[in-house]
């Protein structure tokens, strides 16, 4: 009844609008194009840098080179890895990998694509000069470490031992260890080629390069992007692509400050495709959109962590659990997050093989052994649960903590950071002793990832281990893992890893994101990949 | 005059150094590590870190830090974002569209308000005087945020929705039919209290002696109205406008979010929360010199309205 009178109003207002700006706002919006060049419109953050694809590591970015680069493998509708501009990549030994590239693919210039082209991309993207956001990405290859010698050291060579061009369309890969989940991370936006035209004189990658990238996939981009004043990046569909092309000529990045406008924009129809809908939205998405609403799995996943490391009031593993256990995450993902979290039960997210429903136990609401468990191990009388506040965790955490009180009968406080940053540098500096928020987005959909770049030894001073935890046997068993000669048997290490860390607890697994998106009814057989894209060969513009 | 203007412009350098000095320091002082702000909740390789650290000067006191700005600045050089952007490349585009906004704003603003504050003075007493002091009041009490989002809805998404196709939902792309909800949007509050100081000014220059002299020397009530009382009464209203504006450009962040336009205001909110200096300083600036310069037109203005003022 609402929307009626809504209608009615809207109406009224309208007439008066039209009658008050007489006859001269008829103009129409954009001289009446053919509907077969309208492009399919999609929604975007404004990307952070220009177009780096070894310096873009956020995901606005990635969205748009991921629409003008095609990867050596992309990832099927059964979860697994599958070849796409590498005809082969294969390995004895997990060591040496030989990539062979699939004939056929040039870039947007017409230059032929050839493996040199890889070899030339990853030694500028690793080499610390460059300061390249995904230079960590290229560690596990060998001679890396000749490229990153530290701060104020001198690179003195150009080129990483391990990489060697083997004929035009050939390349090998020697890593510094074996890594079975190497051709999984190929996939990922640093792995890209770039063209000898990306590079200028002085060796390195020229701006004009990255305000109008050239790539080697289905969409090139119509002209150089203005950061900070274009609103919009245009792409025409690259006839010449060799692998699969999509269905429709035209795309159109969309760029917006607030994804409730962008809400607004689709329901007037003005865009097609939005993937980050915010909670705000859903309810009026569900009903007005109906089946153009979507709800998927979302491969991150939302932590609270301990800090393990200098703080010895959680050592005991068993207060951690009763921790988790007093933890009601149904009810929080429910109505915290409007259903667009789901509880978590692994610490691997369902999203990817591997992932088994109910592996963590204690991840499950039970806040009557929670209490007594709590109060035979005399866990402690007050606990801290700090959180950022430049993302929308307060009232999650606020759930959290309340939990907490009711079910163990202590006090709970917050503490809020300004930033996540601070959070981060405050357990670095070993200042804070709280517990801690924590969340991860995976780099390339491995069940791996969710493991060593998180709680292996190496990650407490290489990556974003900040639990400080350490574990031997763990270590072992990913290196178990990575050795392992096919992801079917580097998978079972990785389980057995993860039984250990439910074991331990040293971040308790509190949800899984999910992916809320709508679209408009000018397209269809929108889809989603591992790396949360679009794919844009399924989609089609509607009638 | 001229040598008013000089001496008036001169003043101005000092302010500027001072409010870049002071804009600069207080960016400095917020917590986190801007380099770290650029990664997000992913790490970068604390090496790659180090190193972009030293190449932004990060790890100089603060003075250090301002002369190297200081002296990019003398030379032209507004400076680069952490992301390697040239901040005067930003500020360029983003100005437009923030000046295109404003100015809206201050057109409606100026044309709704100066004219229903002249109405309701005229019909001072009657029943559409108490009803457009009853609606300047609501629109004074409800937030910008809660009127964007509405007329969104209403006039862009469920007007769209209906077929008709006449006040752009988000972004710049439709020229000036772009800018004239988030105008009005910008403008609300101002209108309303323009609207209520009008009134009040005519209301009681209406009832002055002059007026019933002219009234009475038998003068057409247009010219009355016009010539003698709008005339005088333009001078608070036009100080209103011109200090109006900078607060328009400056404070432009909600509307320009709500509406999706790419301007300085929410570069300017996204900058101090990425703690990038060299914008918010430059954005700063460029603000504070609208500020010297709108006031200076201000006390010019007063000259043309009221000729017994005089600049020496």
């Amino acid at each position: 009844m609402r929307v009626s009178k809504g209608a009615r109003l809207t109406a009224g207002t309208a007439l008066l609008a039209l009658a008050l700006t007489a006859c001269g706002s008829s103009t129409p919006s954009d001289g009446g194009t053919a509907a077969a060049d309208q492009p399919v419109r999609m929604e975007l953050g404004e990307p952070q840098k220009l177009f780096y694809p070894g310096d873009t590591t956020e995901s606005e970015g990635s969205e748009v080179l991921a629409a003008i680069f095609a990867p050596l493998v992309g990832y099927d509708e059964n979860k697994q890895v599958v070849d796409e501009v590498a005809e082969s990549i294969e390995s004895t030994d997990n060591t040496v990998w030989t990539i062979k590239l699939k004939p056929g693919y040039t870039w947007h210039n017409d230059e032929k694509l050839i493996a040199q082209n890889y070899v030339d991309a990853w030694n500028y993207a690793a080499n610390q000069d460059n300061v390249q956001g995904a230079n960590g990405f290229f560690s596990r290859i060998d001679g890396w470490a000749d490229l990153n010698p530290g701060e104020g050291q001198t690179v003195s060579t150009k080129e990483m031992k391990g990489l060697k061009v083997i004929d035009e369309s050939t390349f090998s890969v020697t890593l510094s260890k074996p890594f079975s989940q190497f051709k999984t991370m190929l996939g990922y936006t640093a792995f890209y080629p770039l063209p000898k035209a990306a590079f200028g004189p002085d060796g390195k990658i020229t701006e004009a390069y990255a305000k109008q990238p050239i790539g080697q996939g289905y969409f090139k981009i119509d002209k150089p992007y203005n950061k900070g004043t274009d609103q919009t990046i245009d792409l025409t569909r690259y006839d010449k692509f060799a692998g699969t092309k999509p269905k429709f000529t035209k795309l159109q990045f969309k760029l917006y400050t607030s994804p409730e406008t962008a809400f607004n924009d689709l329901a007037a129809g003005n865009l097609d495709v939005h993937d980050s809908l915010p909670p705000s939205a859903i309810a009026r998405a569900k009903s007005e959109l109906g089946e153009r609403y979507m709800d998927e799995a979302d491969a991150g996943v939302g932590y609270i962590g301990f800090p393990m490391q200098y703080n010895k009031t959680y050592a005991n593993v068993k207060v951690r659990e009763a921790i988790s256990m007093a933890i009601d995450r149904a009810t929080i993902a429910d109505k915290v997050f409007s259903g667009t979290r789901a509880p978590a039960d692994d610490f691997i997210n369902p999203l990817l093989d591997g992932y088994r429903a109910g592996a963590c136990a204690v991840c499950s609401y039970d806040p009557a052994k929670a209490k007594t468990q709590y109060a035979e191990n005399n866990g402690p009388k007050t606990l801290e649960l700090g959180y950022n506040t430049d993302g929308p965790h307060k009232e999650w955490i606020e759930a959290v903590a309340n939990s907490l009180r009711a079910n163990l009968g202590i006090e709970v406080t917050v503490k809020p950071f300004e930033k996540f940053a601070s959070i981060l540098d405050e357990l670095d500096k070993k200042t804070y002793g709280g517990m801690f928020r924590m969340g991860w987005a995976i780099d390339y959909p491995s069940a791996e990832n969710y493991l060593t770049p998180i709680f292996s030894t190496v990650a407490i001073k290489t990556g974003s281990n900040y639990a400080g935890w350490s574990n031997k046997e763990f270590d072992e068993l990913l290196s178990k893992g990575d050795t392992a000669p096919t992801q079917e048997e580097g998978l079972k290490f990785y389980q057995q890893a993860d039984d250990i860390l439910i074991k331990e607890l040293p971040y308790i697994p509190v949800y899984f994101y999910r992916t809320n998106a709508a679209f408009s009814q000018h397209v269809k057989g929108v889809k989603m990949n591992l790396l949360n894209q679009i794919e844009w060969t399924e989609v089609e513009k509607a009638s | 005059m001229g040598r008013y203007i000089l001496r008036r412009l001169i003043q101005a350098i000092p302010v500027l150094i001072g409010a870049t000095l002071l804009i600069y320091a207080i960016v400095f002082a917020l917590p986190g590590d801007p380099i770290a702000a650029l990664a997000g909740e992913k790490r970068i390789d604390p090496n790659i870190v180090a190193i972009l650290r030293e190449q932004y000067h990060l790890n100089d006191p603060f003075l250090v830090q301002y002369w190297y700005y200081l002296v990019g600045l003398l030379s032209g050089d507004f400076g680069t974002t952490y992301a390697g952007v040239g901040v005067d490349e930003i500020m360029a585009g983003k100005f437009q569209v923030t000046i295109n906004l404003a100015m809206t704003a201050l057109v409606m603003e100026a044309v709704i308000g100066i004219g229903l504050g002249l109405y309701a003075a005229l019909r001072h007493g009657r029943a559409s005087d108490s009803m457009i002091l009853a609606s300047t009041l609501v629109l004074i009490s409800i937030p910008t945020l809660v009127t964007g989002f509405v007329l969104q809805l209403l006039l862009g998404v469920k007007l769209k929705q209906a077929g008709i196709d006449l006040f752009p939902v988000a972004g710049v792309a439709d020229g000036w039919r772009s800018y004239l909800l988030p105008g009005f949007v910008l403008a609300g509050t101002s209108i309303a209290y323009l609207t209520r100081l009008a009134r009040n000014n005519l209301v009681e220059i209406l009832r002055a002696d002059y007026i019933r002299t002219a009234v009475a020397k038998g003068l057409p009530r247009s010219r009355v109205v016009g010539r003698h009382a709008l005339r005088n009464a333009l001078i608070p209203l036009v100080t209103y406008l011109g200090a109006d504006l900078g607060t328009l450009m400056g404070g432009a962040v909600i509307t320009e979010t709500i509406f999706n336009l790419p301007g300085i205001g929410y570069q300017l909110f996204n900058s101090v929360y990425l703690r990038e200096q060299p914008v918010v300083v430059g954005i700063v600036t460029v603000l504070v010199l609208v500020y010297i310069l709108a006031n200076l037109v201000v006390d010019l203005l007063y000259a043309v309205l009221d000729p017994r003022i005089r600049y020496e």
